[in-house]
């Protein structure tokens, strides 16, 4: 009995998904565990994801590997890279932590700065550095943030920013809690000069970084589950002696409260920015 | 989305699958043993490869021919179907290593999720409730102490077991000692293995499952349930959804704990949770199936969610396009396996039809049943607004089957639609004589 010689439909393919496996790992990889589905994912295949696990999650990311992942090909060139902290206030055991985090993160300190080009958009592009005393910020950290946004309202070129920060630098006291003064008023400046600043917050922004730049931003985008917030959770409990509602502080919960724009997953960030850029420079 | 998938499987599942893979414009392979070379999903597929013998160890549960072929045919994709290897983790673990996706959970998954010990120990830190029982219990003394804390009765039964061999039912402490040196020798002799553990017996029960569909972001949905408790020796024959025996506010609930199970153990893919419902409608949580099974047809009648589509999209990484609230549970729908009673050759098919009837079946003219595989020639499947008008329509389309050349059972599935225990809902595990 012969075949059946049926037609072919002529159905064109379902867009979307991936078309292939995803990278595989070798024996032996080092892998790592989600914290939120529990898995263990090789590094190569979350590499190969931008550091976001399958289930959502979002890993914590270093600044310089964010900005490979983000900017057009050797589109960076680093502004301010020699500035970082001295020990204004001869805090004990600060001069030796910062220089042992140098050596071990190989950042100078908790921001990188620059121009670069995004979807071919140029820009002027700060990154923080969880990696570097949790992004803190301090003298150094405020003077590269304010000496950027004064570079780019010269140049005439917006500003995109990634925050994560746990606040001011203690060890440098008011000098750090100043920082939050003059970041905004170097923000305000290049606001009034009609420029764009677009932040993107990622897991955690809290503290002073918060409660000024990151927040002063024309748009400001979130990463899915980042935690946004001033004062901890504990302490808010402590002080108004209330418990706080299931998601409190998270970029969800911040957004459907009118504090963020939009939640952006990682994976489609640099398209989105690109698109924003083009669009306010009339593309 | 993957261009092309290898279908390792035969019969009306690699056909409803090259079926679901037309629609989404991915071109088929399919494999296919000596004594499949004139088969429908042979015809079907775009490409096609004999990769062995008739039985099925040489061919369909041929790893590393299937493997070969996938690789030789420049497919990314394979989808394994139910049975053969669709529940084995050592081939999903080849095709990973091949760079071949395979439709369904991880091995790693799979691995967890069928070790009884592991997977009751996962559901235990859910708010599911699973059938009280022990592990491997090393002697008789330990079993007495533990059937004592079940409860009476209880079933021992085989670690190694299955198709319902290495199962004792007792019912009293008096009888544990005889039926444990019985039970442990069958095991040994029938598995190699003598181990044995003990359950709560449940009963009256039916066997209520639940589809369950989660994506690699983390959400999951609940398709509603089945209830298969028509069964012969563990063969089911007869589905239905919703089941006639759960309530509006008992199904709401099982849904949404079922999904948040589903979530914390971190399954993605197309599964069934299996559950045996007692007489005050107590959902005991039995297993787990990590891949689709026959009786999806109803589920996609009742739902109007393509299942098949569904696992090749969660595969390929794309998320859910719909959420619990808006899946549509509302009618009856109700399979009818039909089962080859001898081998034959087709001579005459026909197919009823009409709103809402579905024959998935791998039968076209000449084709000839072997005795290599299972007895499943296809699946009647009818869907109507109530279930009244289900029965009816089951009965008028079952009426219309015509299969000649091969004995079936019609005409037993006929008068079980018609019995008054099937129509009236009232039927458990026991309609077919069986415990």
């Amino acid at each position: 009995m012969a075949l059946i010689n049926f037609l072919k439909p002529k159905n064109q393919l379902e867009e979307g998904g991936r078309s292939a496996a995803l990278v595989q790992r070798d024996e032996g990889e080092p892998e790592k565990k989600c914290p939120n589905c529990h898995k263990d994912i090789p590094l190569s295949r979350l590499w190969a994801n931008r550091l976001v696990c399958p289930c959502g999650y979002h890993f914590r990311m270093k600044a310089r590997q964010r900005m490979k992942m983000l900017v057009d090909k050797d589109s960076f060139q680093e502004l301010f890279a020699g500035m970082k902290a001295g020990n204004p206030l001869n805090f004990p055991g600060y001069r030796d932590k910062a220089e042992n985090i140098r050596a071990a993160s190989g950042e100078e300190e908790a921001v990188i700065c620059g121009t670069a080009e995004i979807g071919r958009q140029s820009c002027c592009l700060f990154i923080m550095e969880p990696y570097f005393m949790m992004g803190s910020m301090g003298s150094a950290v405020g003077e590269k943030i304010t000496s950027l946004f004064e570079y780019a309202q010269k140049q005439r070129l917006p500003v995109v920013g990634f925050t994560v920060s746990g606040g001011a630098r203690m060890q440098e006291g008011l000098l750090s809690l100043m920082q939050m003064a003059k970041t905004s008023a170097a923000v305000k400046r290049h606001s009034d000069a009609g420029l764009l600043y677009l932040a993107v917050l990622t897991d955690p922004t809290t503290g002073g970084v918060t409660a000024s730049f990151a927040m002063e931003a024309d748009i400001i985008l979130a990463e899915p589950g980042a935690t946004v917030g001033f004062a901890g959770t504990r302490v808010i409990e402590q002080t108004t002696k209330k418990s706080l509602p299931k998601g409190f502080q998270k970029s969800e919960f911040v957004l459907e409260h009118g504090f963020v724009d939009a939640i952006v997953s990682r994976l489609n960030q640099r398209k989105m920015l690109a698109e924003i850029l083009k669009m306010h420079n009339g593309g | 989305m993957f261009s092309k998938i290898l279908i390792a499987n035969r019969g009306e599942i690699a056909v409803r699958i090259i079926r679901a893979c037309k629609e989404m414009g991915v071109a088929t392979v399919a494999v296919y043993s000596e004594a499949d070379k004139n088969a429908l999903h042979v015809a079907l597929a775009d490409q096609s490869y004999c990769i062995g013998g008739p039985e099925a160890s040489e061919s369909y549960l041929n790893e590393n021919q299937i493997i070969s072929t996938a690789i030789l045919a420049g497919a990314q994709a394979i989808h394994p179907g139910y049975g053969f290897l669709s529940e084995n983790a050592h081939f999903a673990r080849l095709c990973r290593k091949n760079g071949l996706v395979f439709i369904g959970p991880d091995a790693e998954s799979m691995e967890r999720l069928s070790d009884k010990a592991v997977l009751k120990e996962l559901i235990q830190k859910t708010k599911l409730t699973v059938i009280p029982g022990t592990k491997a219990v090393a002697s008789m003394e330990e079993a007495k102490l533990a059937a004592g804390k079940i409860g009476y009765p209880v079933m021992l039964k085989a670690c190694a077991g299955g198709g319902g061999r290495g199962i004792r039912l007792i019912r009293a402490e008096e009888d544990l000692e005889e039926a444990y040196l019985q039970a442990t020798s069958e095991a040994l002799s029938a598995f190699g293995d003598g181990s044995v553990y003990l359950e709560k017996y449940i009963f009256p029960a039916r066997h209520v499952e639940l589809q369950m569909l989660a994506d690699e972001q983390g959400n999951a949905v609940c398709l509603g349930d089945r209830d298969c408790s028509l069964q012969r020796r563990n063969q089911k024959l007869i589905e239905e959804t919703p089941s006639p025996a759960i309530g509006g506010e008992q199904r709401k609930r099982i849904i949404a704990l079922a999904t948040e199970a589903v979530q914390k153990i971190g399954y993605v893919g197309a599964g069934t949770l299996e559950f045996l419902v007692d007489r005050d409608g107590n959902f005991w949580f039995m297993e787990m199936n990590v891949r689709l099974q026959v009786e999806h047809t109803v589920t996609e009648m009742l739902t109007g969610i393509d299942l098949v589509k569904w696992q090749i999209r969660i595969a390929a990484g794309i998320p859910l396009n719909f959420t619990q609230q808006e899946i549509r549970m509302k009618g009856s729908a109700i399979e009818c396996r039909i089962n080859a009673g001898s081998c034959g050759t087709l001579e005459m098919l026909h197919i009823p039809g009409g709103p809402s009837v579905r024959f998935d079946t791998h039968l076209i003219a000449g084709t000839v049943v072997s005795p290599y595989y299972d007895s499943l020639l296809g699946k009647l499947v009818v869907f109507a607004k109530t279930r009244e008008e289900t029965l009816r329509k089951m009965r008028a389309s079952l009426c219309e089957l015509v299969i000649d050349g091969i004995s079936t059972n019609i005409e037993e599935q006929l008068r079980i639609v018609e019995d008054d225990r099937f129509t009236t809902g009232n039927y458990d595990l026991t309609f077919m004589g069986n415990r």
